[in-house]
């Protein structure tokens, strides 16, 4: 996997334990993910979701936060899958671009991530209802999930109201104006 | 010495606080039992203000966890920001004969702190129907006995909503109802100018809209519109036994609440001819003890007050408490929430909604009202809403996916039935033989199920949902079943219904069994039909009738 490819140190133990409450997540489970992981899915969401005028998903710590939903709310085999598709992610890096996804230049990895998008697509219209996701399907759900579930991403991104106050009907809205949110 | 009490009350959720308040306020000293652990409003609500970056899983549940409770993780309102207040399957095990998801609050507030917190009156044609259409025994009550008393509580609790003037939903005691948003008013509209006779009007809601002098009395404050219910409410904007009846009955002095007490069963004096009290286990220490009252009202939530009265034998009644015509336990029912349909619509892009509103749009039944006229019997109550969603779409990514997803998207609506179901013997609850649990109390089992004319009713509601949404102009129309059991709606009722007849029901008029007249069954359980509309609020009017009654026999020398 890609923990083994880079030689990342595991941090797995300490990490999940304070994170999370599987009580099977620990260090050397094949749940565990290394440092290099965090690293690898950081820079996989902030291709997905990246800085701008507003925070990015590296910012809003989305590598780590997949490894926590990945590890606690994934069912055995959607974390292999999960796992797997890391490793296919890598490899069609290698493919298109003669070298791993870390190497790769910003425009590379968009280069590359919006050509897996693309066959994510087709494959999700296309598969039966029994069939398993596309293994992209995962990365660009929990980047969406975790950057706007985020601090950085909430505050930064939309217009957070936690307390709204009251509760109107019709307010005007013009293209551009970034969508009202609440705590949940 | 002994505390002595006059009234003891066997539950703290929606009913059971409903009647502590009203004896206590009558002068009544009154000992409010409950099973689960204390709850204070503001100071136990752990979760009420976090972010939601402050939850581990982003109040998703944890794979272990929801493997370990089937029955809970079905639940909507199950997550990493309410878990503290369900019942964890494992703790409380019961046997589905016939699959029943049965979700359960056990502590101080019961499900109060949870419900949905819809607040529809039912009408007379409700009340009156088992006895025009024969589908069950007649009411002992009528929509004039009740009126007072939905006002007496609705004035109190503090409920937003509309004056619409419609027979089929009459109106109550309101405060400023919640705006409708412009989809959804056209939707209304339309719906009416196809079919005049399906009005549809902004949901009446447990909410305070704007605090009366009463509500300032119980602390409480406007709601802010942030629809996190289910977490405990910091300002107590909406209605819960925690935020309302429970502080006020504690007030008066003439409360005692007893938390972590386990009511095994209600103590039949043979020589008296009446019941002296009830046996508890401590929750904690499994020790038991004995209460003594004059007075016994039963509000432990449908099921478990069934489990009581079953579990209840004595000489006199050697099949469960109040039991001479075998019917303790039957014609178990529900609501039929499997219907769901939704919806787009394009145009109207101008706009939004602020804040979250904690109410939807609905349509009373229009099946079946006036007089028998579908193949099935009763109808269905319509909820629905209308929602603008984020951006355009999923597909691609970067900054335009980013900055899509920062905007308002097209708008969706979402309809569901609520479903009359009809009472039947053959879904029951009974005690298991053999199994207990780990208080030895013995463990329910269910068996209840849907029938034809739930099936009938599910296609009818699908069938003019689809056909009222392509008139008002929607695209994307996709009707859905969700197959859930019964159980999933949470609006499990019967079992100890009333009625005139002693002979085909337990309780009378006023919710004392025909049969030991100091006993009182004032929750879920005491229902003789379901109606359309949800039954906390009835359940709540029925409670404070039956509690005044009490006190008043009670004083006369009658109890």
């Amino acid at each position: 996997m890609v923990a083994a490819a880079t030689g990342g140190v595991v941090i797995g133990g300490e990490f999940f334990l304070a994170g999370c409450k599987n009580p099977d997540a620990g260090v050397g489970t094949s749940a565990t993910f290394t440092e290099s992981d965090i690293a690898f899915l950081d820079e996989v969401a902030e291709t997905i979701f990246p800085k701008t005028a507003t925070p990015g998903a590296k910012d809003a710590k989305v590598g780590q936060f997949m490894t926590v939903m990945v590890t606690d709310c994934y069912e055995e085999k959607d974390q292999k899958a999960f796992r797997d598709g890391m490793k296919s992610l890598n490899d069609a890096c290698e493919k298109m671009h003669k070298h791993g996804f870390m190497k790769a230049t910003p425009e590379q990895r968009k280069e590359l991530l919006v050509s897996i998008d693309k066959e994510r697509n087709e494959y999700q219209k296309n598969k039966k209802r029994e069939d398993p996701n596309h293994y992209f399907q995962p990365f660009k759900q929990l980047t969406i999930m975790g950057y706007f579930t985020s601090k950085e991403g909430r505050t930064g991104a939309t217009n957070y109201q936690p307390v709204p106050g009251k509760y109107q009907g019709d307010v005007p809205y013009k293209k551009g104006d970034k969508v009202q949110t609440g705590l949940s | 010495m002994e505390e002595q009490f006059d009234a003891i009350v066997v539950g703290s959720g929606i009913s059971g606080g409903w009647a502590a308040k009203e004896l206590c306020d009558k002068g009544l000293k009154v000992l409010l039992l409950e099973r689960g652990r204390d709850v204070v409003h503001l100071k136990d609500y752990p979760t009420a203000t976090k972010n939601p970056w402050e939850f581990a899983h982003r109040d998703n549940m944890p794979e272990s966890v929801l493997k370990e409770n089937p029955v809970l993780a079905k639940c909507y309102a199950f997550g990493e920001t309410t878990e503290h207040f369900f019942v964890k399957d494992k703790e409380h095990p019961y046997i589905q004969e016939k699959p029943f998801d049965w979700i359960r609050a056990y502590q101080v507030g019961g499900k109060s702190l949870l419900w949905a917190r819809q607040v529809q009156r039912w009408s007379k044609f409700d009340f009156n129907a088992p006895e025009r259409d024969g589908f069950a025994t007649p009411w002992p009550i009528t929509y004039d006995d009740m009126a007072p008393w939905y006002s007496h509580v609705e004035k109190f609790a503090g409920i937003s909503g509309n004056k619409d003037g419609l027979e089929n939903l009459p109106d109550g005691e309101f405060l400023p109802p919640w705006e409708m948003n412009v989809l959804e008013k056209h939707l209304v509209a339309q719906f009416k100018t196809h079919y005049p006779d399906r009005p549809a009007i902004i949901g009446r809601c447990a909410h305070i809209t704007q605090p009366q002098e009463i509500h300032i009395q119980q602390g409480r404050e406007q709601c802010q519109a942030r629809s996190l219910c289910e977490r405990g409410c910091p300002f107590g904007g909406y209605f819960s036994s925690n935020s309302s009846t429970i502080p006020w009955a504690q007030k008066s002095g003439n409360l005692t609440l007893k938390p972590n007490a386990v009511v095994h069963s209600i103590i039949y004096d043979d020589t008296q001819k009446k019941a002296t009290g009830v046996k508890v286990i401590d929750a904690k220490t499994k020790e038991a003890a004995e209460y003594t009252a004059r007075i016994i009202f039963v509000n432990a939530a449908c099921l478990n007050t069934n489990l009581i009265l079953l579990n209840s034998r004595s000489e006199r009644f050697p099949n469960g408490f109040g039991n001479d015509n075998g019917l303790l336990g039957k014609y178990i029912c529900f609501h039929n929430y499997r219907g769901s349909i939704t919806a787009t619509y394009d145009g109207f892009n101008d706009f939004v909604t602020y804040g979250r509103r904690p109410t939807m749009i609905i349509m009373p039944s229009f099946r079946n009202v006036r007089k028998q006229e579908m193949p099935f019997k009763r109808g269905y109550l319509v909820a629905f809403t209308a929602y603008r969603g984020r951006g355009t779409g999923y597909d691609g990514l970067g900054a335009e996916l980013k900055n899509s997803m920062t905007q308002a998207g097209g708008w969706g609506i979402y309809m569901m039935m609520q479903g009359e179901t009809i009472p039947k013997e053959e879904s029951h609850l009974r005690l298991s033989p053999d199994k207990k649990d780990d208080w030895g109390i013995p463990q329910l089992i269910t068996s209840v199920v849907y029938d034809e004319n739930d099936e009938m009713m599910l296609k009818d509601f699908h069938e003019q949902g689809v056909e009222m949404l392509t008139k008002a102009g929607c695209k994307n129309i996709y009707p859905n079943d969700s197959k859930q059991a019964p159980g999933l709606d949470i609006h499990e009722m019967g079992g100890v219904r009333m009625g005139k007849d002693p002979k085909t029901s337990l309780l009378n008029k006023w919710n004392q069994f025909h049969n030991c007249p100091n006993v009182f069954v004032t929750d879920g359980a005491c229902m003789t039909s379901t109606g359309t509309q949800n039954p906390s609020l009835t359940f709540m009017a029925i409670t404070a009738r039956a509690a005044n009654y009490a006190a008043d026999e009670f004083k006369k020398g009658n109890l």
